[in-house]
């Protein structure tokens, strides 16, 4: 099966959709441009920070926020790292953990209205010792807005599947 | 008698809540246990997924979940993250900055019903270059589970206001 199939011929004529890489499709150097991009409001980054039980005058109380140093509203940095984690989520779905983020940097603030595109290039692979059949990956994620302006770069150590493996075919997928 | 006031005494038999220390008040070494915690569901996590556009089924569909190691949905880990990092905004309510995250790991699986709580401690103290205003924190923060588990790590830094000579002060705060 060619790793950039987005459908697979379940019986003629017949296509069920795909997403996503194996371990064996990946190779180090590769990038992936994400799509969609995403645009911000801040009404949601709003929702999103008060149900987390944040409260910070810098993030909720718009008022206080447009007048002191950090200037026009910003966008939560968590939800912006968080939109761009499942910006990740088509090309690299085939995962059994999220292991952990790192390197994580804030350049320059999203704003509200600002849309965020983001891509991902591999790093490394090595295959699991302890889960046959498994592998992690290391990737780079730079984000960008509409504008070119540079606003989140990190890494991310995830565990995926190797070809043949996990609940895909079980589960229908 | 606390060294750590909630209200500011703003006229006789008058007071304003207050929240967040300023940077004066840390001192490496120190430990925190935010309070409230937090239960989350699965329809949370649904949430998050569908607000972050995150395609990772794992995360909203139990049938495809039931095939896994893991035998139900999983908790989305940037609803964990988000979570975490809101429960402590009463300690740091006054960070202009989130500087970034050195990492963010993810230690044991969270599933809908279990509840987060956050741990913090101050691991370095600095003064911020070219900033008069606020100096800088590193902080570790950890999220524990009902059963006192640790869930996520999460080192990061934080600018945080000097007393004061703030925006907080300005605008009533």
């Amino acid at each position: 099966m060619d790793k950039l199939a987005s459908h697979v011929e379940v019986a003629p004529g017949v296509f069920l959709e795909r997403m996503g890489l194996f371990f064996e499709d990946v190779e180090v150097g590769e990038t992936f441009e994400h799509r969609p991009g995403k645009t911000f409001t801040i009404e949601e980054s709003l929702r999103h920070t008060l149900r987390a039980l944040d409260q910070s005058p810098m993030l909720t109380d718009l008022n206080f926020h447009d007048q002191c140093e950090a200037g026009a509203w910003i966008i939560n940095p968590l939800h912006v790292l968080a939109v761009l984690t499942g910006m990740m989520t088509k090309t690299f779905s085939r995962i059994v953990a999220n292991l952990a983020w790192e390197k994580v940097e804030f350049h320059e603030p999203v704003r509200d209205g600002d849309t965020v595109y983001a891509e991902s290039t591999v790093l490394e692979k090595r295959g699991s010792k302890s889960r046959p059949g498994q592998g992690i990956i290391r990737v780079r994620t730079t984000a960008r807005t509409h504008h070119g302006r540079l606003v989140c770069t990190f890494e991310r150590q995830i565990l995926i599947y190797g070809r043949g493996q996990g609940p895909y075919e079980a589960a229908g997928y | 008698m606390s060294e750590f006031l909630a209200y500011i005494e703003t006229g006789e038999k008058r007071y304003r809540e207050r929240f967040g220390l300023d940077f004066e008040q840390f001192a490496a070494g120190q430990k925190f246990k935010h309070r409230p915690g937090l239960t989350l569901s699965q329809q949370d996590s649904r949430d998050e997924c569908l607000d972050t556009i995150n395609a990772q089924m794992l995360h909203f569909d139990e049938q495809f979940a039931a095939h896994t190691e893991w035998k139900r949905c999983l908790m989305d880990s940037t609803l964990t993250t988000k979570v975490v990092m809101g429960m402590t905004w009463k300690t740091f309510a006054k960070r202009v900055k989130l500087l970034g995250f050195d990492e963010i790991t993810l230690t044991k699986p969270v599933f809908g019903g279990d509840t987060l709580y956050a741990e913090s401690e101050i691991l370095e103290k600095a003064d911020a270059a070219g900033k008069a205003r606020a100096g800088r924190l590193k902080v570790r923060t950890v999220g524990l589970n009902q059963k006192g588990e640790v869930v996520a790590k999460l080192v990061y830094g934080l600018l945080v206001a000097r007393a004061g000579q703030d925006d907080y002060t300005r605008h009533n705060y």
